[in-house]
């Protein structure tokens, strides 16, 4: 890979837990972290990123590790240098390999070995059965302004959907007060809006904000409503090279009482 | 009541919220048929500030929406915290919203707040309301002798002197100047505070009327928000105030549109026989001794001409000399008439003439600098025998 540096935003955007479970597979890199079996969030690096991808399929690719460490690494030369990047990774047990090197200086490289573990089992969160109910796709930015205009002390966010104006309508509640920001699908930060049926549903203010570190580095939203309540938010993050890589958001949502 | 303002006042509106949450954790709102008041007060009672909308404030204005019959407008009370939420970022307000309506909804008692922003995005506050009673500080600004009209720049440069630790400030006037000073409780210890002085020239406000020499002594928190209210709205300020013990009050005001006070209890001097500035003197003295080189920060001398940067050299050598600090720089300022506003706006001054004759230790500290403020003194003269080295640092 030609540069380490946007693999490593999208990594630290995904930073809430210590560890990651790294999972190489034919198509991509799928870095994974859990928080409470409520969020889980995952990058997603498409093998067209790298110049040069082999992942052997007869066996899984599939180990914990440090997501800390891994970033520090990424990021050896400074924050303001490009580095280029070869990663290696030989059988379970065996630490994964980074080879960087400075872009702007040559001769220096850097070999960094990370120690693996095995890796964790992962929420299957995903539900073939239930249905998708609506999807809408949104600017990134705009979308991010709006969760930093929200009260912090809340707890609880609710989302309502429907096919009706006002398309979209986010709803807090506070101490004594209660906000509601409406947004109907003909604004500029709506860039597509598919909804059959009016659905409300509750997380909490805490999962969604977890995603605005990764809202921060992406251009595009995409947040899609299956009919169990389970919110999946992917965000698409544009390189100059018009390669596309991806965070995934699965998100649990809070049960009526 | 049921009211709408336009995109760039809405940013007025938030500045206002901003300043009046500084002061006090409770919004009283009021409407009446030509205006609408946000009052406040803090928690001590110390402080109060009372802003008043116009109607040619709003788009759209009218103070009793459901009932003609019901004479009276609207009175609540509502918490301060909600109404920032509504105004989080007054900053950068201006260039997403479009509008604001402020309604009153009778049946659930609540405050509605309707922000339309751009990209046709609603953001609706439902604000609980928390009483039903209106609040009216008494103090009178028309018959005041004191009257200072100051344009907001100086004044927050000045206080931009002050420490961060510093909570109160005592602002000394006479005809001549304006004085100052952060105050310094007589229970402090006095060698671990830092003492800073600034007097500000009566030419530099843009109307100065003292009709009664007079110390007073208020708050700096809530001094500081009003400053940065004025200076955010681009407006003078206006200071209106009587002795010690009368509250001071500032009005910010915008001829058509809005009008701004802020009421701001003055303490007494805790000691009645001797006047505070006396006894602020004694301290600054006193202090001055013991701290040595320990409070040169607050020196501040933006371009002085040659002349006058040469005579201030001169004489921090001879306060070295006698072991004083750096920073005393002594008034020069009466020779010097056409300096700039930045010149004479910082000047550290250590007036001999303020020092009660009474104790002994302070008639020394006279008769040390006696000689240094005679008109024949120059400072040349004793150039050629120094008497001790310079310090290190010159």
């Amino acid at each position: 890979m030609d540069s380490g540096k946007t693999l490593c935003s999208l990594l630290k955007a995904i930073q809430f837990q210590e560890s990651a479970v790294f999972c190489a597979m034919q198509e991509g890199l799928k870095l994974t972290v859990e928080e409470g079996k409520c969020v889980q969030a995952s990058a997603y690096i498409p093998a067209d990123n790298f110049n040069e991808y082999h992942v052997r399929d007869d066996v899984d690719v599939l180990f914990k590790i440090s997501i800390a460490v891994l970033t520090e690494c990424l990021n050896i030369f400074g924050s303001a240098e490009e580095s280029s990047l070869k990663m290696y990774y030989r059988c379970e047990g065996s630490p994964l390999l980074l080879v960087l090197q400075a872009q702007s200086f040559s001769n220096v490289m850097t070999d960094c070995e990370i120690a693996t573990q095995t890796a964790d089992t992962l929420l299957e969160l995903r539900d073939e059965d239930a249905e998708e109910e609506s999807k809408l796709v949104l600017k990134a930015p705009a979308f991010l302004g709006l969760l930093a205009d929200l009260e912090r002390s809340c707890d609880i966010i609710e989302i309502n959907l429907s096919p009706e104006h006002p398309n979209l309508s986010i709803v807090t509640y506070g101490m004594q007060d209660r906000s509601c920001i409406e947004i109907p699908k003909s604004s500029d930060m709506v860039q597509s809006f598919t909804c059959e049926r009016a659905v409300t549903l509750k997380y909490q203010l805490y999962h969604i904000r977890l995603i605005m570190k990764a809202l921060a580095v992406s251009n595009k939203v995409v947040l899609r409503c299956s009919s169990n309540g389970l919110l999946l938010l992917q965000l698409k993050l544009e390189k100059e090279d018009q390669r596309q890589m991806f965070s995934e958001f699965y998100i649990v949502p809070l049960l009526d009482d | 009541m049921k009211c709408l303002i336009p995109g760039p006042n809405v940013k007025v509106l938030g500045r206002t919220i901003h300043a009046l949450a500084r002061f006090g954790d409770e919004l009283y709102l009021e409407s009446s048929p030509e205006a609408i008041l946000l009052r406040t007060l803090n928690a001590s009672e110390s402080a109060y500030a009372m802003v008043k909308f116009n109607k040619v404030f709003f788009s759209y204005f009218n103070y009793n929406y459901f009932s003609a019959k019901d004479q009276e407008g609207l009175k609540c009370k509502i918490s301060m915290k909600s109404a920032l939420h509504a105004f989080k970022s007054p900053t950068h307000m201006d260039k997403q919203v479009e509008n604001l309506e402020i309604r009153l909804d009778a049946e659930s008692c609540k405050l509605i707040f309707i922000i339309k922003c751009k990209h046709g995005i609603v953001k609706t506050h439902f604000v609980s309301i928390l009483d039903c009673k209106a609040m009216q500080a008494v103090y009178t600004k028309d018959l005041v002798h004191n009257r200072i009209t100051s344009s907001q720049k100086i004044l927050s440069e000045a206080l931009g002197n002050f420490q961060s630790s510093d909570d109160q400030v005592n602002i000394e006037v006479n005809t001549e100047s304006l004085i100052l000073r952060n105050y310094v409780d007589s229970s402090m210890d006095l060698s671990k505070v830092i003492r800073t002085q600034i007097s500000i020239k009566s030419a530099e406000f843009d109307t100065y009327v003292i009709g009664r020499e007079t110390v007073i002594t208020f708050t700096i928190k809530e001094f500081r928000a009003l400053l940065a209210f004025a200076e955010a709205l681009n407006l003078p300020l206006q200071l209106h105030f009587e002795v010690t013990g009368k509250p001071v009050v500032f009005i910010v005001h915008n001829n058509t549109t809005f009008e701004a006070h802020f009421v701001l209890a003055t303490t007494k001097s805790d000691t009645p026989t001797q006047t505070s500035a006396s006894q602020n003197s004694t301290i600054t003295d006193r202090k001055r001794k013991e701290m040595g080189f320990n409070s040169n920060s607050v020196r501040k001398k933006p371009n002085l001409d040659v002349d006058v940067s040469k005579c201030l050299d001169e004489d921090s050598h001879l306060f070295d000399y006698i072991e004083m600090p750096i920073d005393i720089i002594n008034a020069q300022n009466n020779d010097c008439s056409n300096k700039d506003i930045s010149q004479s706006i910082i000047q550290e001054n250590v007036d001999c003439d303020n020092i009660p004759p009474s104790p002994t230790s302070k008639m020394k500290i006279k008769t040390i600098f006696k000689r240094c403020f005679e008109s024949t003194f120059d400072p040349r003269s004793i150039r050629g025998s120094v008497l001790a080295e310079n310090s290190d640092s010159e």
